[in-house]
């Protein structure tokens, strides 16, 4: 399943919900993750619901997946110092860790990407800044995000790849995102893995229950 | 003066690409500058000399672009992060890559022609907007303004619930 990990449609952005399905599913997407309280369908285009946690404390962090972690909303994370994240991406219930380009260079190490590839917790690649920037900023972004891939490809834990878009002209399609992902090293087959990401993390294997 | 025989003309690949909004097309002057400068930030004076891109046609919200072959993934990329056409925000969405203009031409007459239909004013939270509205459910509102004229995407479904 084809998905965007990010978008913000009406009112943080200028695109109704509808709208970004419209367009998304004619950008080649099976599914968009917006930050609105239940799933649903648009033009055959699947909303997964999602909450995203922008807190500078861990404790708060924890605080609140305890109070927001449901089957079926996916917990994203944004980036903060090292410690926060490596305490983060070993929290039960958070699926992504992201802005990591917010960051500094070294708060995502060989550690946190051990820890992230055990705990089965994504690491957005947020092709916004990608886009919009350019000149000294998008060469730092470039930077962070080809380290990333360095670490991607050494421990192996999970990439999503989200385009973070406030409006439907943010979008880019399945297609343009290989292509961009190009830029800092992610290989073509990676991309459209990575694109695919989201369905596993919402599926991901828990303990073992006992049914009956 | 005689022609360059074929074997000796460079390979050329024709790139297809649409302008979002629709009918936000820049004047194709103005947009061959905006690839130019797109291509030349993101791989540099050396890259965009050798992909020597010339803007064939841009009209009805399509735009076709030449390039050397071998340089398509490059342009594609450029058009990819153009966001915005003066002050005016777009889209450029690279459908398809072809060995011939004819082939190229073929697919865009196939393609649909956006052809909007203004359906008078709306007022939303204190501003007022020109609605225009397309096939396959789309609304556009662009603020009635002087200045930084706000847009808005919506359906046709949103607009009968607002």
């Amino acid at each position: 399943m084809v998905t965007d990990t990010c978008v913000h449609p009406y009112p943080e952005g200028n695109t109704t919900l509808r709208r970004m399905a419209l367009e998304a599913g004619e950008l080649g997407f099976d599914s968009i993750v917006a930050p609105v309280p239940r799933e649903s369908w648009h033009s055959c285009v699947r909303i997964i619901p999602s909450v995203i946690i922008d807190e500078p404390d861990v404790r708060k962090v924890s605080g609140r997946i305890r109070n927001l972690s449901k089957e079926g909303v996916l917990l994203m994370v944004n980036a903060r110092e090292n410690g926060f994240n490596r305490v983060v991406v070993n929290l039960k219930g958070v699926h992504i860790l992201r802005h990591l380009h917010k960051t500094q260079k070294n708060s995502f190490d060989h550690i946190a990407a051990r820890n992230a590839a055990d705990r089965r917790v994504a690491i957005d690649i947020d092709l916004y800044p990608l886009i919009h920037s350019s000149g000294p900023t998008r060469q730092k972004i470039l930077q962070r995000y080809r380290d990333i891939i360095t670490l991607w490809s050494r421990y192996g834990f999970p990439l999503s790849l989200s385009s973070n878009a406030y409006s439907v002209l943010d979008l880019r399609s399945a297609e343009e995102i290989p292509l961009l992902c190009s830029l800092f090293g992610l290989e073509e087959t990676d991309a459209r893995e990575a694109l695919g990401t989201v369905e596993n993390l919402l599926t991901r294997a828990g303990p073992v229950r006992v049914l009956s | 003066m005689k022609p360059r025989p074929p074997t000796l003309r460079g390979k050329k690949r024709y790139i297809l690409a649409r302008i979002d909004p629709i009918g936000a097309g820049p004047e194709p002057r103005e947009f061959y500058y905006i690839i130019l400068d797109s291509l030349t930030r993101l791989f540099g004076d050396t890259v965009a000399a050798e992909v020597n891109m010339v803007l064939i046609s841009c009209e009805s919200g399509y735009a076709v672009i030449r390039c050397t072959r071998g340089f398509e993934r490059q342009v594609r990329i450029a058009l990819s992060v153009i966001t915005n056409a003066g002050e005016q925000p777009i889209a450029v969405r690279s459908l398809t890559t072809s060995g011939t203009l004819l082939a190229l031409k073929s697919r865009l007459a196939r393609l649909p022609r956006h052809q909007g239909e203004d359906f008078g004013e709306l007022s939303l939270s204190g501003s007022t907007y020109s609605a225009r509205r397309y096939q396959g459910q789309k609304v556009d509102l662009v603020e009635k303004g002087i200045k930084s004229q706000e847009l808005l995407f919506l359906t046709q479904d949103d607009l009968e619930e607002l």
